[in-house]
């Protein structure tokens, strides 16, 4: 009992908690700078959806409607025409602000023209321009200076 | 004015109350002599909007519930559904949804253990938790894409493998967990503040713990042995060895001694499931309309928090009639009032935070 | 004529000038010093982007407080209100006048003292003046007309009554020593002894510091402005340079408190051993550098302590004080009585 006593008057609980905190004061910190240093999305990172072309720049979409039936948020409104060779889509509405990324769409679709871009910087300062149509859809489209940018009256 | 009976409105928007919680406390000086919550304030209508959407749209909705475990959620209901359904699910996919799911136990308990420390007043501690967690996110995030809202199992398993990659990642951040912990409980469990503040403090005894239904680790703490890992084993849990951490005195002490010492167990779970990963497949063969012959079931998990069950009725459509949802938040918050009367006002803080409610799951 | 006017006019306003801005400068590195030295202890870096490496981030809030609304909601009593940042700040800067900084320097020809006024009874006015700060705190939480500043309030009531026993008692055993409660004399008589009194009185030392961090309200014993429990404490209410007025004062207490532990256990602005020959050279040293470094070092403390403890309960607060500091002071004081006495 003296011992704890003498133990509790020496305050080591207390000096053992000032060394650990010591410890991290000079252990390497784990945070990132971001502007300066962006955090390299991983593989399957699920950044915005977009659609891919196949090889010959012609759209991979069937405008099957399988993305819209899976859904849960009903982002989708996709009507297609049937062209020379085979279906293509010529309304593709997607709405941004509804999407929760959860890849349905991605996994269900069958010529994997949904794909998830690695793309997360997704702000814009006028919410007209998170309702993309077809133009918009496309993974060359330029993302980034669309946001920005805002919606142009027409 | 009088001192003796003073109304105080904690929440919705108080640094501690975790999210939206309101709580109305009486106050006789600082001692509280009554506390109601009300609820509501991140109400979705998750229950119904359930009705409208087919299983497999389900699951995503599952996320948001307890969004500090998403996977555990997940894996509550995707259960129930197979349990309907008669789905049997790989073993190699079993085995993958129990290394995701005990990763998101530990992930859940560091989160909590640093906003816990941090309603006590160590600040610290939060970020050394968060630094952990964010390499279990890594994880997620190479995995499946995601990091919070995860969605990460589907109906019949799992949509990806463990390459050698996510497993190297896995060992890698087993490894820095106990030296981490050292440090949590060198800051905390023998800090005489840390003793003072939560040694006695929000006591319940086992047989009012059962009473109120509690479940997870503010059950344990008070030294009952509940585990459904354990006892109505689950996805092959079975197959692994592990201790169930049990308290004493039902104190917040001894929920944060039971969480720390869960971690521990759940790291020796998924070194456990690593090594013995079986061949085969991940996934079951579910049709892409799943229609559901007409039936109910009821199937609950060890989440996190505690027990976490779902209820689902189908009716022989591909949506089902009705789902409920049995959220341990939310019955372990009804404890609150038993515990906090004739204590300081203080001490509601960290009553409070060691029940690790979260309103997603409460508010539904 | 002009001798009279330099030495009895610019020379004084000079200094109360200095003494008055010195406080508000220092709160200014803290403010920097404390949000970095908590950033790196948790794994982080803190603010690192206005000026080189943060420095400017003080001033960046200061412009933002100054510029923000001042609310002063409807059930407010005004005039307390109005009142109590400004008492808080102003006597908090107050006692800094009996505080000396340095050694005399001979600058063109005139000695400068490096403190306002000298009093013989410099330690007690210090330590009345700094406490008459609390009743801002007191008046603030009251007027607001609030529940959590009310009960961070009366917390700090009970906190200021309760530590100021130990301090006096713990000032007593250094003032066994130095025989005078003049600040001045009592860096001069640790000059005399060769040997800094923290050395002698250890655990006068250890009382002294932890009942300043619960004079100054921080953490572990940031009670009043308990931040998970009562939202903001005492100055919930207040907005823009009112608050700002708090937030100085704050600081200011810390530097107050860093410089009495200094000047009355580590020897004021001495070097360290001043009388060993061996380690004169630390002497060419200004003495205004020593004090300001040691204070630093206290300082750099203040934070480190806040980023590693949980926070005491109000009941325990008072259990240490009037349990545990209390008696042990007495003791210490007994002890050392008998000592001198003897000896």
């Amino acid at each position: 009992m003296i011992v704890a006593f003498i133990k509790k008057m020496l305050l080591l609980d207390m000096l053992r908690g000032l060394v650990i905190t010591l410890k991290y004061y000079f252990s390497p910190k784990v945070t990132i700078q971001f502007p300066e240093r962006v955090k390299e999305p991983r593989a399957r990172f699920r950044g915005i959806i977009r659609l891919y072309r196949n090889d010959e720049g012609g759209p991979l979409c069937i405008a099957c409607k399988l993305c819209q039936k899976a859904c849960p948020e009903d982002c989708f409104d996709i009507e297609g025409k049937k062209f020379e060779d085979r279906m293509r889509p010529v309304k593709f509405d997607w709405k941004l602000q509804r999407c929760t990324f959860c890849g349905l769409c991605v996994e269900v679709c069958p010529t994997s023209a949904i794909r998830f871009s690695k793309e997360f910087r997704l702000s814009s300062t006028d919410k007209r321009v998170f309702f993309f149509d077809l133009a918009h859809m496309y993974e060359d489209f330029d993302l980034q200076s669309y946001l920005r940018g805002g919606k142009k009256e027409e | 004015m009088s001192f003796k009976d003073i109304e105080l409105n904690m929440g919705p928007q108080h640094p501690s109350t975790h999210g939206v919680l309101h709580l109305e406390l009486a106050v006789d000086n600082e001692i509280v002599t009554r506390v109601k919550p009300f609820l509501g304030y991140l109400h979705r209508g998750i229950e119904k909007i359930c009705e409208q959407r087919t299983y497999q749209q389900i699951t995503p909705l599952t996320d948001r519930l307890d969004y500090l475990a998403a996977i555990s959620n997940n894996l509550a209901y995707l259960l129930t559904v197979e349990k309907l359904a008669g789905i049997e699910v790989p073993r190699r996919g079993q085995y993958i949804r129990v290394i995701l799911t005990e990763l998101q136990r530990i992930a859940s308990h560091l989160a909590w253990v640093g906003f816990f420390a941090n309603d006590i007043g160590a600040m610290s501690v939060l970020l050394y938790g968060f630094a952990e967690r964010e390499d279990i996110l890594e994880i997620f995030e190479e995995y499946i894409g995601a990091r919070l809202t995860v969605h990460a199992l589907r109906i019949g398993g799992v949509p990806h493998d463990l390459d050698e990659k996510i497993m190297d990642m896995i060992r890698a951040s087993l490894g820095t967990i106990p030296g981490r912990l050292a440090d949590i409980e060198g800051l905390l469990s023998e800090n005489r503040i840390w003793k003072h503040r939560t040694q006695g403090i929000g006591v319940i005894s086992g047989t009012d713990a059962i009473e109120f239904g509690l479940t997870g680790p503010v059950l344990r703490a008070t030294g009952i042995r509940w585990d459904i890992r354990k006892d109505i084993p689950y996805s092959s849990y079975g197959d692994f060895e592990f201790d169930v951490p049990l308290g004493k005195n039902g104190d917040v002490y001894d929920r944060f001694q039971v969480r720390i010492e869960e971690i521990r167990q759940s790291a020796r779970i998924i070194r456990q499931a690593l090594d013995r990963l079986p061949e085969g497949e991940i996934r079951a063969k579910v049709p892409r309309v799943m229609k559901i012959a007409p039936g109910e079931v009821f199937h609950s998990i060890e989440a996190p928090k505690g027990e976490l069950g779902f209820y689902i009725k189908s009716n022989g459509t591909d949506r089902p009639e009705r789902v409920k949802i049995k959220a341990p938040s939310f019955i372990n918050m009804h404890s609150l009032e038993l515990m906090c009367t004739g204590s300081l006002f203080a001490d509601v803080v960290g009553i409070l935070g060691s029940l690790d409610i979260v309103l997603g799951e409460i508010d539904k | 004529m002009s001798g009279f006017i330099v030495s009895e006019i610019i020379i004084p306003v000079i200094k109360s000038v200095a003494v008055a801005l010195f406080p508000l400068v220092m709160t200014v590195v803290m403010i920097w010093m404390e949000r970095r030295v908590v950033a790196l202890i948790q794994s982080r870096l803190g603010p690192n982007r206005v000026g080189f490496e943060g420095v400017l981030q003080p001033i960046a809030d200061a412009i933002k407080l100054f510029f923000k609304e001042d609310i002063m909601h409807r059930g407010a009593d005004r005039s307390l209100f109005n009142l109590s940042p400004v008492l808080t700040l102003f006597t908090s800067l107050l006692a800094f006048c009996f505080v000396p900084l340095g050694d005399s320097i001979n600058v063109f020809g005139y000695t400068i003292n490096l403190w306002v006024a000298e009093s013989p009874v410099g330690l007690l006015l210090t330590l009345g003046i700094s406490s008459i700060s609390v009743f801002g705190v007191i008046f603030g939480g009251w007027s607001s007309n609030s529940k959590y500043p009310l009960l961070g309030g009366l917390r700090s009531v009970v906190q200021v009554l309760s530590y100021e026993i130990p301090i006096v008692l713990t000032v007593l055993s250094v003032v066994f020593f130095s025989h005078s409660i003049s600040l001045v004399d009592i860096v001069a008589s640790q000059k005399a002894e060769g040997m800094w009194y923290a050395f002698y009185l250890p655990v006068s030392f250890i009382v002294f510091w932890i009942s300043a961090i619960a004079e100054t309200n921080r953490a572990p014993f940031d009670l009043p402005e308990a931040e998970s429990e009562l939202v903001a404490g005492f100055h919930t209410e207040y907005s823009g340079m009112k608050f700002a007025y708090y937030y100085i004062a704050e600081y200011t207490h810390m530097v107050l408190a860093s410089s009495l532990v200094v000047i009355l256990f580590f020897g004021g602005w001495l070097p360290p051993f001043p009388n060993v020959e061996a380690l004169s050279f630390l002497g060419y040293v200004p003495g205004f550098i020593w004090y300001l470094v040691k204070i630093m070092f206290f300082l750099y403390v203040f934070i480190w302590i806040r980023a590693t403890f949980p926070r005491y309960r109000f009941d325990e607060l008072i259990r240490l004080a009037w349990k545990w500091l209390v008696p042990l002071s007495l003791a210490n004081v007994m002890a050392i009585a008998l000592v001198r006495s003897l000896g």
